[in-house]
């Protein structure tokens, strides 16, 4: 996979370089500022220092909340005597989200060098990165990151000299959507199922191993060496107040030029769309976005009209910028067929805990399943909101939550199809997802 | 302890060395993954061998074998394809790629060949949405998939294969 | 054991809960000082003595926000914080109770009609309680394992599970067999046994039965055997080792005797559960206790004998007491077995008369566990403690208790081996159980068992802990502290010495 479009405008933190197969190494890195933040953070900073630039910088969490990295670091009490660790959330499962595999793939030292310098300013001696487990180049050039880290003295004992010490665990995980949630992941650090668990305590407070934990995105740690090396106030003038910086997007779906762009915060929603990724697919008409994971609420073509990409508008207009995994989806796509195969995720996901989430997943797949093969009931979508409902703000995590909120948005939107789907017994439109199925023919040659 | 796990200890004990000291359970994710790999799956002495090197319950690990979808409790055919099939891939023809796969290896998703050579799952997102529509065979990722380079890559396989 | 555990000097906080001001000890959650005020939210996973997982979502409550903005949690992981008003039955939480009820049904089969947990079955109750309405489901049930056996002694039935995994926790946490785990995902979860781990061997097993709050998990005993709502439970102590746990023995009502089937069914034990006592042994009993009725429905000694030749009671009793007054050298084994009340008795009725030696009556069995981390205590009599507050222990070296010249020897109870006796003495004995020796006693007394009388047992601790009577006695067998007082002749001072 390589750096899809550079023509974009706006400042650029990570795709600003060309992408070739040497361009994620070291010594290439090093060109690129590499490591410069990390000397500068043990050299010239105390740990709290680190934590207060961070903060200033107003940078939130790319992992899909927006969380305030700083905030979260600040929870941390330095010299209270406790381990302290920094897991890095690379456990990208998100559907439609695949930035953090570029970063990892095409900078990886980029967000080892901020794992390095967060876990400096919470004074961690241990650090993690967990990987999702069907990763296989990320895997191996972060890998390859950190043992080059390693033999430069930039992990391991006294790392540039200093008297500061760290060891990185790169850890992959083996299958499962849930443990991208903090809790889970913890849990699954420890070797265990990745059950999520509740709060309080906190992660900050009871994290792994029972002991305070930070779990950060691969590109809000990405973000860190940024900050340090350009100043909070320089970091702030990018973006917008309220979203400072840039946003990874991964865009798929129905588009015309899928891929990874890095988009400054405020940036024209439909500029992005039609301008930079060329609009849909065989010139089909957008009908409406997932913006930021199947997890956020769908927005249709009108919706997002003026709406600019940062966190604050995308609210405003109804939904999330999330992860950053944009799905876009054309005209004449059947929006039943698509909430059975949103819901096919969570259903397929569900850890099995708790109640609404355990029970409602399966149900709901149930439900559209149903619909899909002709069988649907006029209760059908009532029953799929009172579902959708009875898991929002009820469950452990919001792995229920958000299968009811992308399923409530759908209908909300498009509850014509579903009607029409269940007095009909058949699609509104003609059943497929697709624009351009490259297996069409194929299929009705595997018929004859 | 004479088998596997027995052979991989010196590795486990070098993994060791970069986790804080005393939680050893957390090696068992990483552990399994590479009995896997050498063995193909995860075999009944794996788990008891496992359960004795890493000192935690044996349901810890019945648990994790079972949670996480990559492991294997079973032998599969010696290519695993793995196609994704979740929204992004789905609108980019997934579906149709399982079909197609399905009757080229005349399995269905769930299915090994009989000469097991090939099994065949469905599996949710793997991040690759961009690139749809695409699959995982055995580590490695194929994408952009269409039928000739879906039947290129089967030819070459089933080459490799005997 | 959370509820024990807390600070010595306790902050008081000031909360409410639906308009009543209450106090809560800080640090303390909602369910937990709901209880502590009279309060019972409906709870399924939670249990005051084991982690807090906040699976099941029933006990959702909701706070009241100076905002108005509605926000609930549940409540047994939420503290509760100075000034809380909490809302246990507000229109919101009564929605989303219902809905969980919904959720909790929606893959269990329903099948209360054939369900051995029925009429004590949470899942049922709050299904009355909180929601009351059918399933609004209208899709096929998952399916899962029916009948799967966790042990020799538990079935699992999967369907029925609601994986609150509370028998999971306890054998993690309590047990520590760490004998179970959940297996797989959503709503394909299952509780399952670890492949290596015999559930067997965890000797407190079967409090997971009464710890899970549905019909998943039964007693392979009891399977079938009786419908709860004909029982009746009597307060009892544990005979099986010096802990005494406080239990609960279960038959048939009363009512609901049975005339025309076996009316030894009127007076069989149904089970055994324990009886909380924080004093003794908290909720749980280990699997020994279970097991009574397989100890106490051993066949009986119900005929008073003289040397084998049935006697009425009355003629047994006047030959022991007359054999008694014309004893030069009479010696007494006691029982470790015997109430306070029998001991006090036998004390007042020999006093310092009968030189008496307190045996053990039962012995560890083979294979049984000694001494374990929980419960379980090497002695395996109940009320050896009180036995040896009056009377020294039979010496290891028998005859040092039971010198040659010894001619007369009343033997209580059972675990003493006729051999040891002197040649030549008149032998006594007294036992609720039918044994060999029995009938070669010059006289012998049956008594009646544990299940029949009242009394109290004195713990290793020095606990006291009363047993009630569940059955009459039948006719021919005497109670122990009857029989003492009648046996309480006027022996000689000095005539023992």
């Amino acid at each position: 996979m390589s750096a899809v479009a550079t023509e974009l405008s706006g400042t650029k933190f990570f795709m600003n370089f060309p992408v070739t197969d040497t361009s994620h190494t070291l010594a290439e890195y090093r060109t690129r500022f590499g490591y410069q933040a990390l000397e500068k953070a043990l050299r010239e900073m105390s740990p709290t220092d680190v934590t207060k630039e961070v903060a200033a910088a107003g940078l939130l969490g790319h992992g899909g909340a927006a969380f305030p990295a700083g905030r979260k670091w600040g929870v941390v009490k330095l010299g209270d005597g406790e381990p302290h660790y920094v897991c890095m959330n690379a456990d990208e499962g998100e559907p439609g989200t695949f930035k953090d595999r570029w970063l990892m793939e095409c900078v990886p030292h980029m967000a080892l060098e901020g794992l390095i310098i967060g876990s400096y300013a919470l004074q961690g001696r241990h650090a993690f990165i967990y990987i999702r487990g069907e990763f296989d180049l990320a895997y191996r050039r972060m890998a390859e990151a950190i043992e080059e880290a390693y033999a430069a003295g930039l992990l391991g004992e006294n790392i540039l000299g200093t008297s500061y010490s760290l060891d990185v665990v790169l850890y992959r995980g083996a299958g499962s959507y849930v443990c991208g949630e903090a809790s889970a992941m913890l849990a699954s650090l420890e070797g265990k199922k990745g059950w999520p668990r509740n709060r309080p305590p906190r992660l900050t407070v009871k994290g792994l191993y029972q002991k305070p934990t930070v779990v950060n995105n691969v590109e809000t740690l990405a973000n860190v060496p940024v900050i340090l090396r350009l100043g909070a106030a320089e970091f702030k003038k990018v973006g917008t107040p309220k979203s400072p910086g840039t946003q990874m997007i991964s865009i798929s779906g129905h588009i015309a030029r899928p891929g990874v762009y890095e988009v400054e915060y405020g940036y024209l929603w439909t500029k992005f769309i039609y301008e930079d990724c060329g609009g849909m697919q065989n010139g089909k008409a957008l009908k409406c976005i997932i913006p930021g994971g199947v997890s956020t609420k769908i927005l249709n073509a009108s919706e997002i009209e003026g709406v600019t990409l940062d966190h604050n508008s995308a609210v405003a207009a109804g939904s999330q910028l999330g992860s950053g995994g944009m799905m876009a989806v054309a005209e004449g796509t059947c929006m039943v067929r698509l909430a059975q195969v949103i819901q096919r995720f969570y259903h397929h996901e569900s850890c099995g805990q708790c109640t609404p989430c355990r029970e409602g997943m399966g149900w709901m797949e149930r439900i559209l399943n149903r619909i899909v093969a002709g069988g649907g009931r006029p209760e059908d979508i009532d029953r799929l909101y009172q579902i959708s409902q009875a898991n929002d703000g009820t469950t452990i995590c919001s792995l229920g939550d958000s299968a009811g909120y992308a399923c409530s948005a759908i209908l909300d939107h498009y509850r014509e199809e579903f009607a029409y789907y269940i007095t009909n017994g058949r699609s509104m439109y003609d059943g497929n997802l697709t624009v351009d199925d490259p297996f069409a023919s194929a299929l009705v040659e595997a018929m004859v | 302890m004479t088998g596997l796990v027995q052979r991989l200890i010196p590795e486990f004990e070098v993994w060791k060395r970069r986790y804080p000291a005393g939680f050893d359970g957390s090696l068992s994710i990483p552990a399994l993954r590479r009995i896997q790999e050498e063995r193909g799956y995860i075999a009944d002495e794996d788990i008891a061998d496992l359960t004795a090197y890493l000192g935690v319950p044996r349901t810890q690990i019945d648990e994790v074998v079972a949670f996480y979808t990559q492991f294997t409790r079973v032998p599969l055919g010696k290519h695993h394809i793995q196609v994704c099939h979740n929204v992004s891939c789905s609108m980019r023809g997934a579906e149709g790629l399982v079909k197609h796969l399905s009757a080229r290896l005349g399995i269905k998703p769930g299915e090994t060949t009989t000469d097991r050579q090939f099994t065949l799952t469905t599996v949710e997102c793997l991040a690759s949405c961009g690139t749809a529509p695409m699959m995982m065979v055995g580590d490695a990722f194929f994408e952009n998939l269409t039928p000739s380079s879906v039947d290129a890559l089967l030819t070459e396989l089933k080459g490799s294969a005997s | 054991m959370s509820d024990a555990v807390m600070p010595v000097a306790t902050k008081m906080l000031d909360f409410a809960i639906d308009g009543v001001a209450m106090q809560a000890e800080d640090g303390q959650t909602v369910i937990q000082a709901a209880r502590a005020n009279g309060v019972d939210i409906p709870h399924f996973c939670w249990h005051p003595q084991l982690s807090v997982p906040g699976n099941c979502r029933i006990c959702m409550v909701e706070i009241e926000q100076e905002s108005g903005d509605p926000w609930f949690d549940i409540a047994c992981n939420m503290p509760v914080t100075a000034g809380m008003r909490v809302l246990t039955n507000s229109e919101m939480i009564k929605t989303l109770r219902k809905d969980t009820m919904q959720f909790i049904t929606l893959n269990h089969p329903v099948d209360c009609g054939i369900c051995n947990k029925s009429g004590e079955c949470m899942l049922q109750d709050y299904h009355y309680e909180l929601n009351g309405a059918a399933s609004l489901s209208r899709d096929p049930k998952t399916h899962a394992t029916k009948f799967f056996p966790l042990s020799d002694r538990i079935m699992l039935d999967n369907e029925r599970c609601i994986m609150c995994t509370l028998c999971v926790r306890f054998t993690n946490e309590v047990s520590g067999s760490k004998a179970l785990g959940a297996v797989n995902r959503g709503d394909h979860a299952l509780i399952r046994p670890a492949e290596d781990a015999d559930f067997n061997l965890d000797v407190y097993s079967d409090n997971v039965i009464d710890l899970c709050p549905v019909g998943a998990l039964l007693s392979t005993e009891l399977l079938d055997h009786a419908r709860v709502w004909y029982l009746d439970a009597t307060k009892s102590v544990c005979p099986g080792c010096e802990r005494g746990c406080s239990i609960d023995v279960w038959h048939r009502k009363h009512e609901w005797k049975l005339n025309a089937l076996d009316p030894r069914l009127n007076t069989r034990i149904d089970r055994v559960t324990p009886h909380e006592n924080p004093e003794v042994n908290g909720l749980w009993v280990c699997n020994k206790a279970r097991d009574l009725a397989h100890l106490f429905e051993r066949p009986r000694a119900e005929q008073a004998m003289q040397r084998g030749v049935a006697v009425e009671l009355a003629v047994a009793t006047t030959t022991a007491a007359q054999l008694i007054s014309a004893a030069r050298r009479p010696v007494a084994i006691v029982s470790s077995w015997g109430s306070n009340e029998e001991l006090s008795a036998f004390h007042t009725a020999f006093g310092a008369k009968v030189p008496a030696f307190v045996k053990a009556d039962h012995l560890p069995l083979p294979g049984e566990v000694i001494e374990d981390h929980l419960l379980i205590k090497p002695d395996k009599n109940p009320n050896r403690k009180a036995a040896l507050a009056l009377y020294p222990a039979l010496p290891e070296r028998v005859s040092d208790a039971l010198p040659a010249d010894t001619d007369v020897v009343l033997v209580w109870g059972e675990g003493f081996d006729s051999a040891l006796i002197p040649l030549g003495a008149k032998v006594i004995r007294l036992n609720s159980y039918a044994h060999a020796d029995n009938a070669g006693a010059d006289v012998f007394i049956p008594v009646s068992a544990q299940t029949e009388r009242s009394g109290h047992y004195t713990n290793f601790a020095g606990v006291v802990s009363a047993f009630e009577a569940c059955f009459p006695v039948k006719p021919g067998i005497v109670h122990g502290e009857a029989l003492f007082a009648a046996l309480a002749i006027d022996v000689p001072a000095g005539l023992g010495a």
